[in-house]
């Protein structure tokens, strides 16, 4: 395995989707290849602190009452269901 | 396990709010207002366009309710709703592409660069989850909604190709791309942490 190959594969490596013999071909290549290597452990990294990234959260409290209040009004409107 | 339970109530949800039920809507809102807010907030980076495009979708979700055949597809649904409205305020707003070109990132410099083996108070310093928030924030629109779909908010490739109407392949190669201008990014702010810094020495 060459090393454009091998960092091809990292997604699928991550996602745990390739074949048994590609999963052997990438960890033996990493254990010789020191680029490829770090490569993969920053591609990984990338990708859980990406997961960590927090959340512009929150919807304010007055925004979801309007929200709740436009809603009501709208499903009185559609169906005449008295709320 | 947990999750079929979920889908399930899902769908009850979606069947009930078909009948007009306004309970149902209620929690469909608890249930998903911040998540449609968040994808919303990623989409434009305006948190005050977030609120509108969030109030937009709900009211789609009323209009549109009866036109969801498979009720347990309702959250995949709602996140195309979102990734439409959030996509048509920036259209109107002609704010598409004004991002980091992807040809000016070089991806071999750092590609040595091992910063996998930083402390993880640096790793996961609020100025480093900020650098990551503005580069994702700096990714072209296609790649970041890819992202933001995946690695933030953790949905599967499938879905995100249903939600955003392209193939799998598509998506992937989107994420791969989009991760590979990240790990630069984070690579170059990371790097500060090993090199010296400016003229000095
Ligand atoms: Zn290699």
């Amino acid at each position: 395995m060459n090393c454009k190959l091998c960092s091809a594969l990292f997604q699928e490596f991550l996602e745990d989707s390739l074949s048994e013999e590609l999963i052997v071909e990438v960890q033996d290549h990493i254990r010789t290849c020191s680029k490829c290597r770090v490569s993969l452990r920053t591609y990984t990294l990338t990708v859980t602190l990406s997961r960590k990234v927090d959340p512009p959260c929150c919807v304010s409290p007055e925004t979801l009452d309007r929200l709740k209040k436009i809603i009501r009004e709208r499903l009185l409107k559609t169906n005449g269901v008295p709320v | 396990m947990g999750k079929k339970i979920n889908k399930q109530a899902d769908a009850d949800l979606v069947r009930d709010l078909k009948q007009g039920d306004p309970a149902a809507m209620e929690e469909i809102v608890k249930r998903y207002s911040n998540k449609v807010y968040n994808l919303a907030y990623h989409l434009t980076r305006d948190a005050h366009a977030a609120e509108e495009i969030m109030q937009d979708v709900f009211l789609t979700v009323i209009a549109k309710i009866g036109t969801l055949t498979t009720e347990a597809y309702f959250s995949t649904w709602l996140y195309r709703v979102t990734t439409n409205a959030a996509y048509g305020y920036l259209r109107k707003e002609k704010k598409f592409s004004e991002q980091t070109p992807v040809e000016d990132i070089d991806q071999e410099q750092y590609l040595d660069y091992d910063w996998s083996t930083l402390p993880d108070d640096v790793l996961l310093s609020e100025e480093s989850k900020e650098v990551l928030r503005e580069s994702i924030d700096s990714l072209p629109e296609a790649m970041r909604t890819v992202v933001v779909l995946k690695d933030v908010e953790g949905l599967k490739n499938e879905e995100i190709a249903e939600t955003l109407g392209i193939s799998v392949p598509a998506v992937k190669s989107r994420l791969h791309r989009g991760r590979l201008i990240l790990r630069q990014l984070l690579s170059e702010y990371f790097s500060k942490y090993t090199e010296p810094s400016g003229e000095e020495k």
